[in-house]
């Protein structure tokens, strides 16, 4: 490496950095892209919860009626309100996290509905920054890869240094060359995107990846660090005050909420029924560009007054929740949502081009360098079509489990991020038995077919199953996905005329 | 043309760029976290956010500088001086 120029040495890091972070950079994609629309697919995904459209002060009445006479003597009642993203309506009772289970109710007549467990479209979202790792481990994983992300990009774009002229390049059909063309194509279109997903994934937890700040500037105590402590909002009340009293009306105080703050998306009730009880509402992640996780407005629960507004954050900390806001498509509603995931997608398609790049590039060369390099491409070969055809697949395949698990099952959610982990490592094993081109085509067209029989399948299980139109939505983007990978399935099996007599002739070299 | 898939200079750069380049990101975030002015937890949260730029940088110039040696040097005594400034009330009260 001593003599080698700058494009030359970039260009070995690019190839390498992209090898190795590419394939867990892929899986931390595509289930980020699925995880734009995760409310989306967990109403798919629990279809017997009713679809009413009821507004949110109604729903909030209903809820607090069945709570008052099911858990009136709770210490604390949960409401999940129905939003422009999810028509449900939850409830649970006791502390938020520790409390009981989460009910669903019918928000047009307040009764109970009997909802399917699932791990539902936040497995997406978990995986997506967790790999399903006890927590930490997944975190520096992928933030890991995210580093190996950006240094992929930067060194691209020092080899590339007339990318703008190369993204008008595209000449398909020819093999190696068309690879490329795909890679540099989509790596250009959504370069800001790439680069700006990115980053932002990073800041969202900057202080655990990097924690040299609140180490030099907090002696590394984090309690002090993110000012907790200081103000204890959980007042201790005169106990000798206490008495029974009636809850105020939830109208004027969801109505109030909602002036300040946005689309309300949840509301605690503390000690109901006495007189220091205390309603908090809570936004619903999204309505505005800045991340409002966390947010919350606390009113009298007896006098409706409100007791403590929410917190206005300004400056660094304003600045860092847009950062982190910008990541989870914080703002612009749909269409925002859908640019972030076509967008996401062609992070997706340019980090699959890159690794099948990878492969097609060294085919010819595989004897040349040796017993070692050609059992790297081999097994380069085989998990790319157990990484990228594989986790499609799987992804797929949690649907249907969802729909095909009998629904009494218990543990429910748990077996289908099973059946999920279970397809994909399957991938695996078909990936390496079969011959390198015919996995290829098989999983894809798999993949495909399932996406295809999605709604064929869910109006064979349920019987209103687009009940609610955002579950026919689900079907129809679930529709699209599979006709891009018959596309690709079915490109691959032509491709397969033309490499076919090279690997061929290859081996008819190597046995003379 | 057999080209080589591992060296120990290689082996050397990429340690340097992963773990001293982490350590140099580290030094520069307390650094710069230290001579920032105003609230100390917006001067936090302002100095991690071009952590994630340095990072990426640095590996870069690990694997585009000529010498490895230089990489390792360079990037050790950097970081020695960036962690005096980040840490020197530290250092002081250590005294």
């Amino acid at each position: 490496m001593k003599t080698q120029s700058l494009t030359q040495s970039m260009s070995w890091l690019h190839t390498w950095v992209g090898l190795v972070f590419g394939w867990l950079l892929f899986a931390i994609f595509l289930t980020g892209t699925l995880a734009v629309f995760d409310k989306e697919i967990d109403v798919w995904m629990r279809p017997e919860a009713p679809a009413h459209k009821v507004d949110q002060t109604k729903a909030a009445q209903r809820a607090m009626a069945y709570l008052q006479a099911r858990y009136g003597d709770a210490s604390a009642w949960n409401i999940g309100l129905p939003t422009e993203r999810s028509p449900d309506l939850t409830i649970s009772s006791g502390e938020q996290r520790r409390g009981g289970p989460r009910q669903y109710l019918d928000p047009a007549t307040g009764e109970p509905v009997a909802v399917r467990d699932t791990a539902g479209g936040g497995h997406f979202f978990r995986f997506h920054f967790t790999l399903n790792m006890p927590r930490n481990i997944g975190i520096w994983l992928v933030g890991f890869a995210a580093i190996g992300m950006l240094v992929a990009l930067f060194s691209s774009l020092i080899i590339h240094k007339k990318f703008f002229k190369e993204f008008f390049t595209f000449r398909p059909g020819k093999g190696q060359r068309s690879w490329l063309d795909a890679h540099n194509a989509t790596g250009v279109l959504v370069l800001p995107f790439h680069l700006m997903i990115t980053y932002t994934g990073l800041v969202i937890f900057s202080l655990i990846y990097m924690p040299a700040a609140v180490d030099a500037l907090f002696d590394g105590d984090r309690q002090a660090a993110f000012g907790r402590g200081q103000h204890e909002h959980r007042g201790v009340a005169d106990v000798a005050a206490v008495t029974p009293a009636q809850l105020t009306a939830i109208g004027p105080v969801l109505a109030e909420a909602e002036r300040v703050m946005g689309e309300i998306g949840s509301l605690s009730v503390s000690n109901p029924g006495r007189s220091d009880a205390r309603i908090e509402a809570r936004p619903v992640l999204g309505n505005r560009i800045e991340l409002t996780k966390g947010k919350s407005m606390v009113f009298d629960g007896v006098s409706g007054a409100v007791i403590r507004q929410p917190e206005s954050n300004s400056g660094a900390i304003l600045s860092q929740r847009v950062i982190a806001g910008l990541h989870f498509a914080q703002f612009g509603g749909y269409p925002m949502r859908w640019l972030y995931f076509l967008c996401s997608f062609a992070s997706c398609a340019m980090i699959a081009t890159g690794l099948v790049l990878f492969t097609v590039k060294r085919r010819r060369r595989h004897d040349a360098e040796g017993p070692i390099a050609a059992r790297l491409y081999h097994v380069a070969e085989r998990l790319n079509v157990a990484v990228i055809a594989g986790l499609g697949l799987a992804c797929v395949g949690y649907l249907w489990a969802n729909r095909l698990l009998p629904v009494e099952l218990s543990g429910r959610g748990g077996v289908e991020v099973r059946v999920f982990f279970a397809i994909w490592l399957l991938s695996l094993v078909h990936a390496c038995c079969r011959p390198y081109i015919q996995a290829w085509r098989e999983q894809l067209g798999l993949a495909a077919l399932m996406c295809l029989l999605l709604p064929l399948l869910s109006s064979m299980t349920l019987e209103n199953p687009w009940a609610e139109s955002i579950r026919l939505y689900v079907e129809l983007t679930a529709i699209a996905c599979g006709a891009l990978w018959a596309f690709c399935a079915w490109r691959t099996g032509q491709s397969k005329a033309r490499v076919a007599p090279r690997r061929q002739s290859q081996t008819v070299a190597q046995v003379q | 043309m057999k080209t080589q898939v591992f060296s120990w200079s290689a082996l050397s750069r990429i340690i340097a760029a992963i773990f001293a380049g982490y350590l140099f990101t580290y030094a520069f975030t307390a650094a710069l976290a230290q001579l920032l002015p105003g609230e100390p937890r917006a001067a936090m949260t302002i100095a991690t956010w071009p952590a994630f730029v340095v990072y990426p940088l640095v590996i870069l110039w690990a694997f585009a500088c000529a010498r490895v040696r230089l990489v390792w040097s360079g990037l050790l005594v950097a970081s020695a001086a960036l962690l005096l400034i980040g840490f020197w009330p530290q250092l002081m009260r250590a005294w």
